[in-house]
């Protein structure tokens, strides 16, 4: 009984291993593939579509994500902040919570779904009905046609599509604060602008990038390797949303590091402050 | 059998010893297959015993596990899939369900190899180009509907015009006229002769309909358990002294089948009244 369960474990190990080994090999594809995407013009007719698709049509969620973000944010810290008399400085919570974490990781989370969900379902389903075997089968190469638009137009506007959260999470904390909390507005706005860095605004939307590139190439992987049936593409479906949540939080704190780190070389005595 | 036909000049397409296994499953073992140019071969089999996987060898579009495939006598099994896109330029390849790019119109889906390969702008050409191709199959002035507005045997006629489109030299069969009714699955059988005649191509065709592949055949290799279990023309075929074989052409059920049949119950025991269930 035992050395069954140990077996077990072993055989899952190996086939996570070997799964982890196949993306990595998927993802240099789609890497080295979209390095010879950009110089070729008849990509960009495909990236334009899937920018649309992936870009514009997720703007109203990711705004109106955006937007909850800032204004429960208010309603949470201002008892807290207002206890102490320092209902002055919520911008400067709202604000920084907005541009360095919540906006850009809620943003992607949403993406994740509506993206990330679409762009399995859709390779899936090619997959499932020989599509992807028929674009091979004339001699295309199924990354450079599928993969690369669709991984080229997510990392590129991940971050944009994170500089419109963030600036409905902030007018969405201000509506709260200061019109309907009676915060005063000019004392929100100097704490505000004091407190949040142009470097914290930035790491946030560099954050896009990674978050973008690992959800696209998560979502087309699992899309190309999705099994047999409508029960393959569900399963494929749920497994790249799961696996696009965890690497945005997994890459989100390993960024977190990294970030502060580079903050701390540059500036070691603003942190002091 | 003809297994030692190797040295045959005319062969176009060359298997050595290819096996496939997926797992421990061994789907083809140690296959020899030459395939003519110019003619029109068709394989035979049950469903399962791996004549999809053995067209799919042909282009590598499934790689084997072991032996070697050549093509006009160059080695390509062991080539990156990037030299593997220009020697499949030379292959037309008809899928079972078509595949046709659902988000495509025909006549883009035609188009698609043409474009991908050649730099040709929207213009004139590409649209006569579209046209001659649908209008060898029957289906000129379709270029503007979508694969889902299409019936099945028409979407099967637009996926062949989408194979020949780069002019290939070797055209590959997927159960072409399997879901179709006979009427519709003998405009298919004759599109195949046409392309044989017509243009010269040489034609593999996967298929358990036997219509279809006494109809189109130059020779018929039957599959059985991962082996070829006979090689020859429709005449040789018939008159094959293996059971295995008779079975398989006049669709005939084998008596271990009828066996197990036999075994769980006549049809009558098998009936229910939905009343038997009430209280």
């Amino acid at each position: 009984m035992k050395s069954e369960t140990v077996l077990e474990l072993k055989d899952r190990t190996l086939q996570g291993l070997e799964d982890l080994g196949r993306f990595v090999r998927f993802f240099g594809e789609s890497l080295s593939a979209s390095a010879r995407g950009i110089v070729r013009d008849e990509t960009y007719p495909l990236i334009t579509t899937q920018m649309n698709i992936i870009g514009v049509m997720s703007l109203p969620v990711i705004m109106v994500t955006g937007a909850f973000v800032g204004m429960t944010l208010a309603i949470q810290a201002y008892d807290q902040l207002a206890g102490m008399g320092l209902e002055e400085h919520l911008g400067v919570l709202i604000n920084i919570s907005v541009v360095k974490e919540l906006g850009p990781v809620l943003a992607a989370v949403m993406l994740a779904g509506r993206i990330g969900g679409a762009l399995t379902a859709e390779l899936g389903t090619m997959h499932v009905t020989e599509q992807i075997d028929a674009v091979r089968s004339m001699g295309t190469d199924p990354v450079e046609y599928l993969v690369v638009p669709r991984f080229l137009a997510c990392l590129l506007l991940t971050p944009l599509l994170i500089i419109y959260a963030d600036l409905m999470g902030i007018l969405g904390g201000y509506f709260i604060s200061v019109i309907q909390l009676g915060i005063n507005s000019q004392a929100y706005w100097s704490f505000s602008a004091n407190g949040v860095d142009l470097w914290d605004v930035v790491v946030g939307i560099v954050k896009g990038f990674f978050f973008g590139a690992a959800i696209s190439a998560i979502s087309c992987y699992k899309g190309f390797t999705c099994k047999e049936g409508a029960k393959g593409v569900g399963q494929a479906c749920t497994e790249a949303f799961v696996a696009s949540f965890i690497s945005i939080l997994a890459l989100d704190y390993i960024l977190a590091v990294i970030s502060k780190n580079i903050y701390n070389m540059f500036w070691p005595v603003k942190s002091l402050v | 059998m003809m297994l030692n036909d190797s040295q045959n000049s005319n062969s176009i397409i060359l298997l050595k010893d290819v096996t496939k296994k997926f797992g421990n499953n061994v789907v083809l073992d140690k296959i020899n297959l030459s395939i003519e140019k110019g003619k029109t071969t068709v394989i035979i089999g049950p469903s399962g015993c791996g004549k999809t996987i053995l067209l799919k060898l042909m282009i590598l579009l499934v790689r084997p596990t072991s032996g070697e495939v050549y093509f006009k006598g160059q080695r390509i099994d062991n080539l990156e899939e990037d030299e593997l896109s220009k020697i499949r330029t030379n292959f037309g390849y008809l899928f079972q369900s078509g595949a046709l790019f659902d988000s495509l119109t025909v006549a883009e889906n035609i188009m698609f190899p043409v474009v991908q390969h050649y730099k040709v702008g929207r213009n004139g050409k590409i649209d006569e180009l579209v046209k001659t191709k649908l209008a060898l199959v029957g289906l000129d002035g379709f270029q503007n509907r979508y694969p889902a507005e299409l019936s099945g045997g028409q979407r099967k006629r637009v996926a062949l015009a989408r194979a020949i489109a780069l002019n290939p030299e070797v055209v590959l069969y997927d159960e072409p006229t399997t879901g179709l009714d006979p009427i519709r699955a003998d405009i298919i059988n004759e599109l195949i002769l046409k392309l044989k005649k017509g243009l010269g191509l040489t034609n593999v065709v996967v298929t358990h309909d036997m219509t279809s592949a006494y109809k189109v055949a130059d020779r018929i290799i039957m599959l059985h358990r991962g082996k070829i279990l006979a090689d020859g023309d429709a005449d040789h075929i018939r008159n094959h002294p293996h059971p295995v074989v008779q079975q398989f052409i006049r669709g005939q059920v084998s008596e271990e089948d009828l066996a197990v049949l036999r075994m769980t119950g006549t049809a009558a025991e098998t009936q229910f009244l939905p009343r038997d269930f009430e209280k």
